[in-house]
């Protein structure tokens, strides 16, 4: 699934050339912007991520990255430009099968167990054989014991392994993920980056925004934002994550494409 | 992977039928026939107050035929406000709410959205109707308490007309809200939609053509003038509500995610009587945002003085809506002062409630420091002081709009008479709205472990009666604040000076001003004394701490 991390663009064609065509990538945005009355959250980013790719999502705080990522799962209308999963529109029906997306703040049903929780995800997918595979999950997680708990009464750390047994419990072809590792305890860390190299071996794709350098090292490509614009997407090998947020021209001598 | 919406369809039936059961599984049924009670005999005793302030004598013939003539048009404008109240909802976001997790878990995995969201679109169009249908009920029960006997319609075809009526009006909120909300309508395009709409309506009420309005035909079911062409009106209402529905998994994922974190707050707030939380997830969730720019600058000279800087900064940044809001509820109180003055007094509880409402808009500069106590008591100034100098710059910030209603009343009224009534009636009530949002905002929301209520070992029925008493108090001041202009018609009436009871009845309330004000700055002082007073007397002087010293 290894592919140049360098994202091949459609050019400008002109005469009888024919356009280059691509096929849909699994996740592509197109002058995707956001604002919230005159205060800009995004500014037009254009990106595209292929199917396969292992992605790292960097950024300051307030850089854009949830609201990036809360449009392209559905969740956010984008004020300006599109975005599509495997080549549906966000949102429709196709989108949301293929995607699976765990949340920085964690949301549970008030009266609903943990297993309840599963259940219901898994079949709301048409997940037929989630039991085993719960299990395992809640094992791998070291929630096993806490399967019959309401996770709404869970700790920071535990909601987090909740919610991302819950998203892994489903079927995916794009994973997104925000803020993963945060009140995670290292045994967690480990299961966590256990699970999205086994999502990656099983060809699925993988974005998650994080600063985790156990992640970050892992990745085939970074993607970077500042004050809500692209400003790195590229290589993730030889990369100072910290540079790349902080200084003007995070690309350096990298050769990495800012937008 | 699954496509197939029908999939999740299955698991979402068979979860919500689950949930449903282990709900009623798990109701305290002792504690819902309680609040079952608790709610019957406040609602019943609400009712029989309220019966008790309509005559019963019946109506003489031209007062029966001026209700059915013109009764249709104001229970029209009555509609046509709750369209307009529905358009904003639905731009806003509304009208339906689904549990955060709903969100991330239903509306973002394969499933049909309409599906998944008619269910509570129609659950609140129901809950709506039928709220409408009992006050139209209760009002059909009261016009056919006055109807000649000799008209031959019964008391039970005026509830029955009452309430059709009134069901469809209060429906009407949902189905408007849902078709702006579903069709992504801009905002300010709606706005001015609706208000057209009231606007139309309105002229077909008052002016003297009486042109054809959309919703004349509502109040004329509820009046039982209907005519033929009515059933046009009522049909598309019926297709509306179809389309509304049908249209539900238009709405927008953003803004039932935005919605369903507040409005659980703000249930939760309104459970607590606490008016200032319910206030500010009013706002988020009509997304009213300070302006960045300020309206102007404040002149060097008032900047002098912190907190006057500090109250004019605020009110620089309102947002236009808020005014424009606050403006609205000015002139609402003048008409409501109008008609208290042509002799229909309960109107006067509109009026204060309107200056209530504008009074807690206007003293945001005092709501934002009281929201930050830690910061307010880690500053070298004394609390009371602080709060109290707070007030000013809201009391001469009511000014603006005391203007805009004595405009406004004089349009209703157009009499010399007005405008002087308009300076010694609007201000007093403008500044008695403040005193009941100054009272409102620094008691705040009802303590449960304050020490006032860990003693009170008294009936629920007392109990409940006290937090009730605590929750509307506040609005009681700002009522009589807007008193003066009833004290005004009495002494009228009895052929007294009117100037000199506009005077008095001012006066009555500055003192109420001067009162709360007193009482802002002097609080602290006043609850010190007030513990020292009812604290036993052993405690008082003879107790020691743990290691032996005196307290």
């Amino acid at each position: 699934m290894a592919r140049n991390p360098r994202t091949p663009r459609v050019r400008e064609t002109s005469g009888d050339a024919p356009a280059v065509q691509l096929p849909p990538a699994a996740l592509e945005i197109k002058g995707l912007a956001k604002s919230y009355g005159d205060a800009p959250a995004l500014d037009p980013v254009d990106l595209r991520i292929e199917h396969g790719d292992r992605v790292a999502l960097i950024g300051h705080n307030g850089s854009g990255k949830t609201t990036m990522l809360r449009i392209v799962t559905g969740l956010l209308d984008a004020t300006e430009g599109t975005s599509t999963i495997c080549g549906n529109a966000t949102g429709s029906l196709a989108a949301r099968a293929a995607v699976s997306y765990v949340a920085d703040q964690p949301s549970f049903y008030d009266d609903l167990t943990l297993w309840e929780h599963l259940e219901y995800v898994a079949r709301l997918h048409g997940n037929a054989d989630w039991e085993q595979q719960a299990a395992d999950l809640l094992g791998h997680l070291g929630l096993y014991d806490r399967a019959d708990d309401l996770p709404n009464r869970f700790s920071r750390g535990l909601k987090q392994k909740a919610a991302l047994a819950i998203g892994f419990i489903r079927p995916f072809e794009v994973l997104i993920v925000d803020e993963p590792f945060v009140g995670l305890d290292s045994a967690g860390k480990e299961a966590l980056l256990e699970l999205l190299a086994q999502a990656s071996e099983d060809g699925a794709t993988v974005l998650v925004a994080t600063h985790e350098l156990s992640f970050v090292h892992t990745v085939n490509r970074i993607v970077a934002l500042r004050d809500g614009r692209l400003v790195y997407d590229g290589a993730a090998t030889g990369i100072d994550v910290d540079r790349l947020v902080r200084s003007e021209d995070p690309a350096g001598e990298h050769d990495g494409e800012a937008h | 992977m699954t496509t197939d919406a029908s999939i999740g369809l299955d698991a979402l039936r068979s979860m919500r039928t689950d949930r449903r059961k282990r709900r009623v599984q798990d109701m305290e049924w002792f504690e819902t026939l309680y609040r079952v009670y608790l709610a019957a005999l406040i609602g019943g005793s609400g009712i029989v107050f309220l019966s008790s302030l309509v005559k019963d004598q019946p109506f003489t013939t031209s007062q029966f035929d001026t209700l059915r003539l013109d009764g249709p048009r104001y229970v029209g404008l009555v509609m046509a406000v709750v369209w307009f109240l529905g358009m904003r909802s639905g731009a806003n976001g509304g009208p339906v709410n689904v549990e955060e997790a709903e969100v991330r878990h239903v509306l973002l995995a394969p499933v049909d959205r309409a599906k998944v969201l008619r269910h509570p679109a129609v659950q609140r169009m129901r809950t709506l109707a039928y709220t409408g249908l009992l006050a139209g009920a209760a009002a059909g029960l009261m016009i056919g308490k006055r109807a000649p006997k000799d008209w031959g319609w019964g008391r039970q075809e005026w509830v029955i007309l009452g309430a059709a009526g009134g069901a469809m009006i209060g429906a009407s909120f949902i189905i408007a809200a849902l078709l702006v909300h579903s069709s992504r309508v801009n905002r300010s395009l709606v706005t001015f939609v609706a208000t057209a709409l009231v606007a139309w309506q309105g002229a077909a009420a008052f002016h003297h053509s009486h042109p054809w309005a959309p919703f004349t035909a509502f109040g004329r079911l509820a009046l039982s003038s209907v005519n033929g062409v009515d059933f046009v009106s009522y049909a598309v209402l019926a297709v509306l509500a179809v389309i509304a529905v049908h249209q539900a998994g238009q709405l927008r994922v953003e803004a039932l995610a935005r919605r369903s974190a507040l409005v659980s707050q703000l249930k939760f707030a309104v459970t607590l009587q606490d008016i200032r939380t319910v206030v500010l997830l009013r706002r988020q969730l009509s997304q009213e945002h300070m302006r960045e720019k300020p309206w102007f600058k404040i002149p060097a000279l008032l900047r002098k003085d912190p907190v006057i800087s500090r109250c004019l900064h605020s009110l620089a940044h309102f947002p236009l809506r808020r005014i424009a809001r606050m403006a609205l509820l000015a002139a609402t109180a003048a008409i409501a002062q109008v008609a208290v003055w042509r002799g229909t007094t309960p109107a006067l509880v509109v009026s204060g409630l309107a200056m209530f409402m504008m009074g807690l808009d206007i003293v945001e500069p005092l709501s934002q420091e009281v929201d930050r106590p830690d910061r307010t008591d880690s500053l070298p100034v004394e609390r009371g002081l602080l709060h109290a100098k707070h007030l000013v710059v809201p009391a001469i910030a009511t000014i603006p709009f005391v203007v805009i209603g004595g405009v406004v009343a004089y349009l209703a009224e157009p009499h010399p008479m007005t405008i002087v009534a308009g300076a010694l009636v609007g201000l007093p009530a403008a500044l008695g709205g403040l005193c009941g949002a100054v009272i409102n905002t620094i008691k705040g929301a009802p303590d449960p472990l304050s020490e006032a209520n860990a003693g009170l070992y008294m009936p629920p029925e007392v109990s409940g009666m006290t937090t009730v008493i605590r929750a509307v108090w506040p609005p009681i001041v700002s009522i009589f604040g807007s008193t003066s202009l009833a004290v005004l018609r009495s002494a009228v009436d009895r052929g007294e000076s009117a100037l000199g009871s506009m005077v008095r009845g001012a006066l009555g309330v500055g003192m109420l001003c001067f009162l709360v004000a007193g009482w802002v700055r002097q609080r602290d002082a006043i609850r010190a004394w007030f513990r020292n007073a009812t604290r036993p007397q052993n405690l008082n002087s003879n107790s020691t701490s743990p290691t032996g010293q005196k307290a």
